[in-house]
């Protein structure tokens, strides 16, 4: 016979649906188990646990006689472990279904590098075998179980000789099969299609382009990731959820693993021949975008693989940076690639984006880079390419003195904006006004990347023009400040008044 | 009958219709009786009367721009207050002339209880004083979320959830005064309501009431004036110094509209109309309620979460239902004011209140506080430090009575400052120091009135 175990398989639920003495039997041994002491008399079964078992239906119940009638389940222990997962409905039918997931629970029957349990030790030989983790991975929940990769029959009485898709030798020290063994599914859209068609199928394609794919797949370096590297091995999770180590949150944490380990790091060199750094997490959790995306939470900021992609992961090269940034920074990009300064950054081969801002340690971009004064960083590059063309550096001090009068407009207004308001005026013109020149200002600072003073002048200039209208809004409504404390004065001494000739007719009155 | 210069008058004219001699003859001879202590008391009523007009009178003005509605309250406010010429001063008035008001209420109400004003035939005018200081506080919280921005949704959500506690009726009582079963805009209609008919109606009735016995009965001489005490006339003396007293006030509120006009910026004590209600935002962080809620406030948050089989807050409602009850009927249980005599037990109880309720103000006012309120080392703080102001409050207060007004019976005051000592300084728990202060109390008081038992009659007998 070809296939014994789909015999078996097929035999099986007729058996459990026989009618007399074995349902009777299950019957008994289920309470049996729930029923059962310790060794300290205590119920094994925690209250929870039970309750757990009580809101369970009789699909559910069924089930887990039938694995206590086949002997799948015979300690409490074992029971214990399985309840304490309390699992909704549907993902407990595959469990209860998978008699591989319920052997290798059972702590009596297997060795510990076999047994899924509830919390493995982090790091140790089970560290992966979590049974937290395989109920959780998406592909448990689409009934792709142990026998999906493993081989084998879940609902047949298992045995190891139906293993036959897995490496019989070798699977530590030679990883490169671990790619090849996911494509499989992975690369094939039309399996694919039937759990998730917007899922792509080119990631093995891609891998075999990147770095990480030649040293795994040519270099067979064993230093290398593979799949499970990134993505786990028996709690796989969809990228987006925030649990997975390929969410967004989690990628920069996930690629410094490795890429932050000095010692794994050891011997890799960039392509000028220098080592390959490993501070690169260090710097983006303390870059701009590193505090936006890990502190702040905003999914819109990049993480690792916006820039280097995901499975071709590649460090950009000195003419794609500017395309990575543009991604998201597309105005300044646009007017860079516009501008002379762009020509300029060619021929000397600068990063463009780069040259300025850095790579990973990003920081906030500051008014002080610019103009001529100390710490500037036009001036760094003028006083070496430009100290012919005085006209470079009177365009840096303009763009300095355009922004910084224009950011210290809008802290002054804002603060007397606020004392305004605190003294019961009506601010919402000034308000409205300083969202404008928060706007000219934000627009002025992008149109820096034009590096041409024509251009930039004609954004900035409507700026000066809201200061103005900010100064004579905030001049009324002072002015108004005046009426009303005059008009209080005004209307107390008419008060006073009334009240001293009251008094005085009083005092006349009872003389 | 009418004068015979009269007859041609304008006051004729009316005599012939409306008998107005009479009044005036009335009004002619009322006289305002004089006594031991401070005439001062006695403009307490007429001061509150007045933040009351001003109440109507600014109400009045706001209504004619206010639109309830989802899409109008805040907007309708905001307009009033930035485009409306004066519209600011007209909010700024209204809302210090509501707190004002309370200040003068409970100002009258203490110095009505310290003076014994209530003693018959006096009762139901202390009793129509009492449900005026009750539909005061109900306009307070009913006007607070007529706003609609983020602190009155969110205090009103917090101060409304108080009523499902009520055993039995709660939460249908919930659902009546929300409108539904959260703080909807149902809510702010039925507030609304509340704020401009049904509570300035009520008010209006019951302060005519309370204004007849006060003329029919006079004012209350003072605690065992004879028959015919020294008398001021009302009309013009003590008419006149209402009039003053009357413009002062205008001037101090004018004054605090023009310079806080959205109050002082304190917990309890600011309207600055901030950013609109948002049903879906998260709740405001340490919310509290206005001032005068504070007390109560807090009590709910010394019970524990269980108490005596019984949810926490239901215990402390059945607790501040019991007070609140207890001062209504104090009228009835003061015999000793009955009989015109120095009741110096119901003047102590009067001192304990005000203990009872400063230190419990203090602290919602987080008045201590080293880090977050909520931090224990600032829980502790915050007793310490409230503990001390209020036992040195205490302290200045015992001393006057002693020293100058001759008081010895301090029972109940001293009940509560050693219930403030062993909370706020021992760190009892402040149920337990509570029982055990007026356990103290009790034991004081029975071997107290046991030494002074006249042994012929077996009864006992205090001055």
């Amino acid at each position: 016979m070809k296939r014994p175990w789909l015999v078996i398989a097929l035999l099986l639920p007729l058996s459990a649906a026989a009618p007399g003495a074995e349902t009777k039997a299950a019957q008994v041994a289920l309470p049996a188990l729930l029923e059962a002491k310790g060794k300290d008399g205590r119920p094994i079964i925690t209250p929870e646990q039970r309750a757990y078992f009580n809101s369970l239906n009789d699909r559910l119940r069924e089930l887990l006689s039938g694995a206590v009638k086949n002997q799948v389940i015979t300690r409490p222990e074992h029971l214990a472990t399985i309840l304490a997962l309390e699992l909704r409905p549907q993902k407990m039918e595959l469990l209860l279904q998978d008699n591989c997931v319920l052997c290798h629970t059972d702590s009596e029957a297997q060795s510990p590098d076999q047994l899924f349990s509830l919390a493995p030790a982090a790091g140790g030989p089970a560290g992966h075998m979590s049974l937290k983790d395989l109920v959780a991975d998406t592909h448990f929940r689409r009934g792709l179980s142990c026998a999906g990769c493993h081989g084998g029959d879940a609902t047949a009485e298992m045995g190891h000789a139906f293993v036959k898709e897995w490496p019989a030798s070798g699977r530590g020290t030679n990883r490169a099969w671990v790619a090849y063994f996911c494509a499989r599914c992975h690369s094939d859209s039309a399996f694919m299609n039937r759990f998730n068609p917007a899922l792509p199928t080119d990631q093995l394609e891609k891998f075999k382009t990147s770095p990480h794919g030649k040293l795994l797949l040519e270099a067979k370096d064993a230093r290398a990731p593979d799949c499970i590297s990134c993505h786990a091995v028996h709690g796989i999770l969809p990228a987006k959820d925030p649990q997975s180590k390929v969410y967004a949150r989690r990628v920069p944490e996930t690629c410094g693993a490795c890429h932050a380990d000095p010692k794994r790091m050891a011997g890799f060199k960039l392509p000028d021949g220098s080592p390959l750094p490993t501070n690169q997490l260090e710097e983006y959790r303390a870059s701009v975008h590193g505090a936006a995306l890990l502190q702040r939470g905003d999914l819109g900021s990049p993480a690792c693989n916006d820039c280097h992609g995901n499975h071709a992961a590649l460090p950009p090269g000195i003419s794609d940076v500017s395309r990575s940034c543009s991604l998201c920074h597309s105005a300044n990009a646009g007017l860079f690639d516009g501008s002379k300064h762009r020509q300029a950054f060619e021929r000397h081969n600068w990063p463009e984006c780069g040259q300025c801002h850095g790579k990973h340690a990003i920081a906030k971009p500051q008014d002080a880079m610019l103009g001529t004064g100390p710490g500037s960083w036009c001036a760094d590059c003028h006083r070496q390419f430009a100290k012919d063309n005085p006209e470079c550096n009177a365009t840096a001090d303009f763009f300095l003195q355009s922004v910084t009068r224009m950011s210290d407009g809008l802290n002054r207004f804002g603060k007397v904006s606020e004392e305004l308001a605190a003294k019961g005026l009506d601010v919402e013109p000034i308000d409205g006004q300083l969202k404008e020149l928060f706007d000219s200002l934000k627009k002025s600072r992008t149109y820096i990347h034009s590096f041409s003073r024509n251009t930039f002048e004609r954004v900035a200039a409507p700026g000066g023009e809201t200061m103005r209208k900010l100064g004579a809004l905030v001049t009324q409504a002072r002015a108004e400040y005046r009426t009303r404390q005059l008009g209080l004065v005004g209307s107390i001494g008419l008060i006073g008044l009334v009240m001293l000739s009251l008094y005085l007719k009083l005092r006349q009155l009872e003389r | 009958m009418e004068h015979p210069r009269q007859a041609d008058t304008v006051r004729g004219w009316l005599d012939r219709r409306y008998h107005i001699n009479s009044l005036i003859e009335f009004l002619r001879h009322k006289e305002v009786p004089l006594g031991s202590h401070s005439m001062a008391w006695y403009f307490l009523g007429g001061a509150t009367l007045f933040f009351f007009l001003i109440q109507v009178l600014t109400g009045a003005l706001l209504l004619m721009y206010y639109q309830p509605g989802e899409a109008t309250a805040y907007e309708s406010i905001r307009f009033l207050t930035t485009k409306v010429p004066f519209g600011w001063l007209m909010r700024s008035m209204h809302s210090w002339s509501a707190h004002l008001m309370i200040v003068s209420l409970v100002l009258h109400m203490f110095s009505t209880m310290m003076l014994k004003a209530y003693r018959p035939p006096r009762e139901l005018t202390w009793v129509t004083g009492y449900v005026l200081f009750a539909l005061t506080l109900g306009f307070g919280f009913s006007g607070y979320l007529l706003p609609w921005n983020k602190l009155s949704y969110f205090a009103t959500a917090v101060g409304t959830n108080l009523v499902k506690s009520v055993p039995l009726i709660g939460g249908w009582s919930l659902q009546v005064l929300r409108g539904g079963s959260d703080v909807t805009i149902n809510t702010l209609y039925r507030f609304f309501a509340i704020h401009v008919v049904i509570l300035p109606l009520s008010f209006v009735l019951l302060v005519s009431l309370h204004l007849l016995f006060v003329q029919r009965q006079g004012m209350a001489a003072p605690l065992g004036a004879k028959a015919a005490p020294r008398g001021m006339k009302f009309f013009p003396g003590f008419a006149l110094r209402d009039v003053l007293l009357w413009l002062a006030c205008l001037m101090v509120l004018l004054v605090l509209s023009v310079f806080l006009p959205y109050g002082p910026g304190i917990p309890g004590l600011d309207w600055e109309l901030g950013q609109k209600a948002d049903p879906f935002a998260p709740a405001y962080p340490g919310i509290k309620p206005e001032w005068y809620f504070l007390w109560e406030y807090q009590l709910l948050k010394e019970f524990p979460p269980r108490l005596f089989g019984m949810e926490g807050p239901q215990v402390c409602l059945l607790l501040i239902t019991f007070l609140l009850c207890l001062w209504a009927i104090i009228p009835w249980l003061d015999r000793r004011a009955y009989r015109d005599q120095p009741s110096p037990g119901f003047s102590d109880f009067g001192w304990g209140a005000i203990l009872f309720l400063t230190f419990l103000t203090l602290k919602a006012w987080d008045i201590g506080a080293s880090g977050p309120p909520e931090a224990p080392g600032s829980v502790r703080g915050i007793a310490w430090t409230c503990a001390w102001w209020t036992l040195a409050a205490g302290a200045v207060i015992v001393a006057v009575r002693w020293l100058v007004y001759g008081d010895h019976w301090f029972f109940l005051s001293g009940a509560a400052l050693l219930h403030i000592a062993l909370h706020g300084l021992a760190g009892i728990s402040y149920l337990v120091a509570g029982i055990f202060a007026l356990v103290a109390a009790a034991i004081a008081m029975a071997a107290f009135y046991y030494s002074r038992r006249d042994p012929r009659s077996g009864t006992g007998g205090v001055a």
